[in-house]
């Protein structure tokens, strides 16, 4: 007996100081058919018949807890070694991550990509149309006839007595409107590129992105235009932007209205992106012309509808706190690369 | 506009309202005020005498001065040139604030000085506004005997105490550059009652006159002319000097004073000519002459045909609506004058103005119109002036040519109609409010209203729409509710080019392309320098320089010079695209360009780098294809025969879709880089309008095999000229319907290959789609495609 209990504590004391190597041996040595605990059975011979079940039970027993103090320890070395292994991998987390080269579209392809979203969502479509147009889409439809005041107004590149570059995108919307006269309700928005004859500085360029809006059907309302420029203002800008409206004077809408909407900086409290007033200037608006309507073959008695414009740049320049306006021309992809949204 | 409100109170009663209350009122009713400009400023001013001034003992141009105010008696340092004993001067007290800060007492260089002597810059006025003899423009205001030592009125006595609102008017309102016509409309603003002059018909005296005048040209219906004899010339009375420095007008005389004066009154340009020097007492309007003239400026100005001058005896006398000429000009002596007021046609003054570069006043105004009835209106105002300020009562009756273009009308509009359109719930007291402040004329049943339009806004109110906009104007409009319109549901979509370009941009920017917009117009170079061009540019009539002349043709000129921009801005590896419309006469395309330089990839962690070169580009170009949906076979590769002066003759290709023209693209060839400082550039132009017209096909779910495929690989050397794509189709066509997939994975030059040769990998998978094919039978196709490539292209097996 007092052998059984040499044995055990013998064998756990080498286990516990046992290494990887040293260990399997330990295994050879006591659990294998010729090692030390089978051994004892040899013993068996000198016991009684009734002892010897019990001995081979504490024979048994004993393998069963050398066996376990083996595993044991094979697992504790096990994880130390991995463990060493794995610090031997440690890495600076650091050291800059990969990241796929991506490009990014540019600032006034986001504003027009957004703009488009939103309206198509209301059940607007986008409308298109030549940039080298005609004065009759231009201005005459727009109800800018030769020698009206407007015309000065917008100073034109001209191509020919009649052909000029688009200096508004109310020329999609009178193409729209003719298009469509007998196909009404319309709802559309016209984005694109405008030209007019400005010298470029930092808040002008002689081209630029507009994106108007129309819509024609019964009993539109200027509430109407009211709501839906809110709506666009504030998909564009923040979900709590106000706008208001200011007389103002386009010769394709009567009446027409300025658009103010609450400073997107300060909130309307007042900063000096809104020059202290709460309000930044966004964009032209009104009722279209009954005129406009009759040119295009609409009865304006029975057909009122609201239009609206925007400039793409002003928006994208507001949205993203660009200054100067030619920084959208230049291309520079330090600056293109700012706009990863 | 320049608005005086010293000017404007004459009017109506504005002392109850700030100037911010004013501006803000006007900002609600459609007038922006670009600027708020205070003549002067200063506070704790007060009339004081030198009563001591000696050199300052420390200073060659200091003075030191005792000066009386009255309540006191100051020491005051001044470096005025002027100042002297016995002076009556403005004192800045100690605290006054002027625009250049405060007032404080100090002591300079030793001498106490409790204040300062000021001129009236000092106070802010501006040196235009200064009479031509203010001892202010060199040194301290001299005061005279209107001002007692202690007075603390002394910018109001002076007159300029006044607040100027610079006005932005709209075009529709070229009433309002009238201060009479803005009157009642600040009348309205404000809701006050205005009272003008009383004048209408004052110019119906005088005696029979012999004086002709007639138009030639129709851009001249309607001209008055009026001798008046025996006027004396003096000089003007302060209100009205006043009233014209503010609006940054020179005074000159009574005469021409009252010419401007009555301009700025009723919008009317007027022009004064001296009888002397119309000896034929005659006046011709006319649009046929050329040549040079010498206009009041004493400038000589190229007239042509078309410009409006106003002639006598067949010589000009000045050009019509813009500026008078020197040689009928008022001068000191001037006893009797000619009044002229015409009304010449608003575009062609436009034209000749621009064309002159004289942008005058009255051109400014003839530019934008004239009420129809203001050549009466002016004439009746100056010939009031004139009996009141130049001592004038030998008139000759008015000469009339034509007549005034303006017959009295009404516009209906209803409260149904006026609600409907604006979404509001006027009643018809509001909607009658709103006329009774304009001042306009109208008669009201319980539905509609019927308005009389007055002659001067004749221009603008035609329709009951513009009642409308009248009515929302002036009344409060925040209160406005916000609605969506109701109406049959539409489905919003955009076109098919509208989503290929959010393809195609999508595609890119993922590859680390970044998306440009660059300029329309461009230069002749670049015209002569397209890609694909078609038809003839599009040249600007006038443009803004000759690198703005043309509407450009093709992308790659504007793309080059992007990339050229960002190499030179300390960026590389560069990869720019753009989508854009280009045109030529009766041509619109719409265009996809791509440039590429350096690696479209370099990752130095991952050492990895793909270089930007032709097959890169012919990748990008066919996945974008791919993702709209057109299938290989549809499109061919071509040599590039159309274009080797801008493209490597070696390196680029062109690319057809159903055998129209769609991409040009490769390498771009190193001597056109020179110009741009650029070399290893590759370069795409697509013409997405041939893929508008081309259907893509429908997306469908690939059949997968159920047998597995047999994959082998065979490498060969052959000739370098042999095609990659030729051998493929040989392969295909030898092995027929069980060839699955075959590709060129490895091309070798080099060395242990003979110069002229090349060595190819292919890998051919094997695939039958009813059957598991068995070995012997892939040996046999296998077999049969090689002896096929060796025989077909004289090729060795390696």
């Amino acid at each position: 007996m007092l052998d059984l209990e040499l044995l055990k504590n013998e064998a756990l004391k080498a286990i516990s100081e046992a290494d990887t190597r040293s260990l399997e041996e330990l295994r050879i040595e006591y659990l294998s058919k010729k090692g030390k605990i089978q051994g004892l059975m040899a013993q068996m011979r000198d016991l009684s018949s009734e002892e010897k079940p019990k001995f081979g039970q504490m024979v048994n027993d004993l393998k069963n807890v050398v066996s376990a103090a083996i595993d044991e320890k094979k697992e504790k070395l096990d994880q130390e070694l991995l463990n060493a292994r794995l610090k031997s991998e440690k890495i600076d987390i650091s050291l800059d991550g990969y990241v796929p080269k991506n490009g990014t579209l540019h600032p006034l392809t986001l504003v027009q990509k957004e703009l488009e979203d939103v309206f198509i969502g209301m059940g607007y479509n986008v409308a298109e149309g030549p940039e080298v147009e005609t004065d009759l889409y231009n201005f005459t439809r727009a109800n800018t006839p030769e020698g009206h005041p407007a015309r000065d107004m917008q100073d034109t590149f001209y191509v020919d007595p009649t052909h000029l570059l688009r200096s508004q995108t109310t020329a999609i919307q009178m193409r729209v409107l003719e298009q469509e006269a007998g196909n009404l309700p319309i709802k559309v928005i016209c984005p694109g590129k405008v030209y007019r004859r400005d010298d470029d500085d930092a808040t002008h360029s002689h081209q630029f992105m507009q994106c108007e809006g129309l819509v024609i059907g019964e009993n539109i309302t200027v509430a109407d235009l009211k709501g839906t420029l809110e709506l666009m203002i504030r998909e564009l800008f923040s979900k709590d932007a106000k706008i208001r409206f200011r007389p103002s004077y386009f010769p394709f809408t009567e009446p027409s209205f300025e658009v103010d909407m609450t400073c997107h900086i300060c909130g309307g409290k007042g900063c000096p992106t809104c020059k202290g007033t709460g309000w930044i200037e966004i964009l032209g608006s009104g009722m279209v012309h009954p005129n406009v309507l009759e040119m295009a073959g609409i009865d304006s008695k029975k057909y009122t509808g609201f239009a609206f414009g925007a400039g793409i740049e002003r928006i994208a320049m507001l949205k993203y706190g660009i200054t100067d306006i030619r920084d959208l021309y230049t291309n520079d992809i330090r600056f293109l690369e700012g706009f990863r949204r | 506009m320049k608005l005086s409100l010293k000017w404007l109170s004459s009017f109506m009663d504005i002392s109850d309202l700030s100037v911010e209350q004013i501006v803000d009122q006007m900002v609600k009713c459609g007038f922006e005020v670009e600027e708020i400009i205070r003549l002067s400023q200063g506070s704790n001013l007060i009339v004081g005498k030198v009563i001591e001034c000696q050199n300052h003992p420390d200073s060659d141009h200091l003075h030191v001065t005792k000066v009386d105010i009255g309540s006191q008696v100051l020491d005051i340092v001044c470096g005025a040139p002027n100042c002297r004993e016995g002076l009556k001067v403005i004192v800045a007290q100690v605290g006054a604030k002027l625009p250049d800060g405060e007032i404080k007492a100090s002591t300079i260089r030793g001498a106490e000085s409790n204040g300062m002597l000021c001129s009236l810059k000092e106070l802010g006025v501006d040196e235009n506004l200064l009479p031509a003899d203010s001892c202010s423009h060199n040194g301290i205001e001299e005061l005279d005997d209107r001002f007692e030592i202690g007075d603390t009125d002394i910018l109001e006595k002076l007159g300029y105490d006044d607040t100027i609102l610079d006005v932005s008017v709209y075009a529709n309102r070229p009433d309002c550059l009238s201060m009479f016509a803005m009157a009642k409309e600040m009348g309205a603003i404000l809701n006050r009652k205005v009272a003008l002059p009383e004048y209408e018909g004052k110019s119906e005296i005088g005696k029979k006159s012999a004086f002709k005048l007639t138009s030639l040209s129709e851009n001249c219906p309607h001209f008055l002319a009026k001798v008046v004899h025996h006027v004396t010339i003096k000089e003007s009375p302060e209100w009205m000097k006043q009233h014209l420095r503010a609006n940054g007008v020179k005074c000159i005389n009574n005469l021409v004073d009252i010419s401007n004066y009555v301009m700025l009154e009723t919008g009317q340009p007027l022009h004064f000519y001296d009888l002397r020097s119309n000896p034929a007492m005659e006046i011709t309007v006319r649009d046929d002459y050329s040549g040079p003239y010498v206009a009041l400026d004493g400038i000589e100005y190229q007239i042509e045909k078309g410009d409006l001058m106003i002639t006598s005896e067949g010589k000009p006398i000045g050009i019509a609506g813009i500026m008078g000429g020197d040689n009928t000009k008022i001068l000191d002596d001037t006893s009797s004058l000619i009044i002229e007021a015409a009304l010449f046609d608003h575009a062609q003054i436009r034209r000749t103005a621009n064309r002159l570069g004289l942008q005058t006043e009255a051109a400014a105004r003839f530019s934008k119109g004239l009420e129809p009835l203001s050549q009466n209106k002016a004439v009746d105002r100056a010939v009031q002036l004139l009996i009141e300020l130049a001592d004038a009562e030998d008139f000759e009756e008015t000469v009339e040519y034509g007549k005034p273009d303006y017959e009295p009308y009404q516009i209906k509009e209803t409260l149904n109609h006026l609600n409907a359109l604006i979404g509001k719930a006027y009643t018809m007291e509001e909607a009658t409010d709103v006329l009774r402040r304009l001042d306009f004329r109208y008669t009201n049943d319980q539905e509609a209203f019927y308005v009389e339009i007055p002659s001067y806004r004749s221009t603008d109110l035609r329709i009951p729409e513009d009642i409308d906009e009248e009515i929302v104007r002036l009344t409060d409009f925040d209160d406005l509710v916000s609605t969506l319109p109701l109406m049959p549901q539409t489905v919003g979509r955009l076109s098919s080019m509208q989503k290929m370009r959010r393809v195609i941009r999508e595609t890119l920017t993922n590859h680390g392309m970044f998306d440009t917009v660059n300029y329309t117009l461009v230069s002749d170079r670049y015209i002569k320098e397209a890609v694909l061009p078609k038809g003839d540019a599009v040249e600007l009539v006038s443009p803004l320089s000759d690198a703005r002349r043309y509407v450009r043709t093709s992308l790659m000129n504007s793309l080059l010079e992007a990339l050229s921009y960002n190499l030179a801005h300390y960026n590389e590896n560069v990869s720019l695209f753009e989508i854009s419309k280009v045109y030529a006469r009766d041509i619109e395309e719409e265009r996809l360009g791509i440039i590429m330089q350096g690696n479209l990839i370099d990752n130095k962690i991952k050492h990895i780098s793909v270089s930007s070169d032709f097959y890169v580009m012919k990748g990008i170009l066919l996945q974008i294809l791919s993702k709209l949906g057109f299938e290989m076979g549809r499109i061919t590769l071509m040599e590039n025969d159309l274009d080797t002066i801008h493209f490597h003759p070696y390196q680029s290709a062109v690319l057809c879709m159903d055998n129209e023209i769609l991409c040009i693209f490769g390498k771009l060839h190193p001597n056109y880089l020179r110009a741009f400082k650029l070399n290893d550039v590759c370069y795409a132009e697509m013409i997405l309008s041939v893929l508008e017209q081309a259907k893509p096909a429908k997306v469908k779910a690939p059949v997968l095999s159920r047998y597995p495929s047999v994959s082998r690989d065979i490498s060969l050397l052959m000739n370098e000229d042999i095609k990659a794509a030729d051998l493929l189709s040989e392969i295909r066509k030898a092995g027929g319907r069980l060839v699955k997939k075959a590709e060129v994975f490895d091309v070798y030059q080099g060395e242990h290959i003979e110069d002229g040769y090349k060595s190819v990998s292919l890998n051919i998978v094997y695939e039958d789609k009813e059957k598991t094919l068995k070995t012997e039978e892939v040996n046999e196709i296998h077999e049969r495609v090689l002896n096929d490539l060796l025989s077909h292209f004289n090729a060795v097996q390696r």
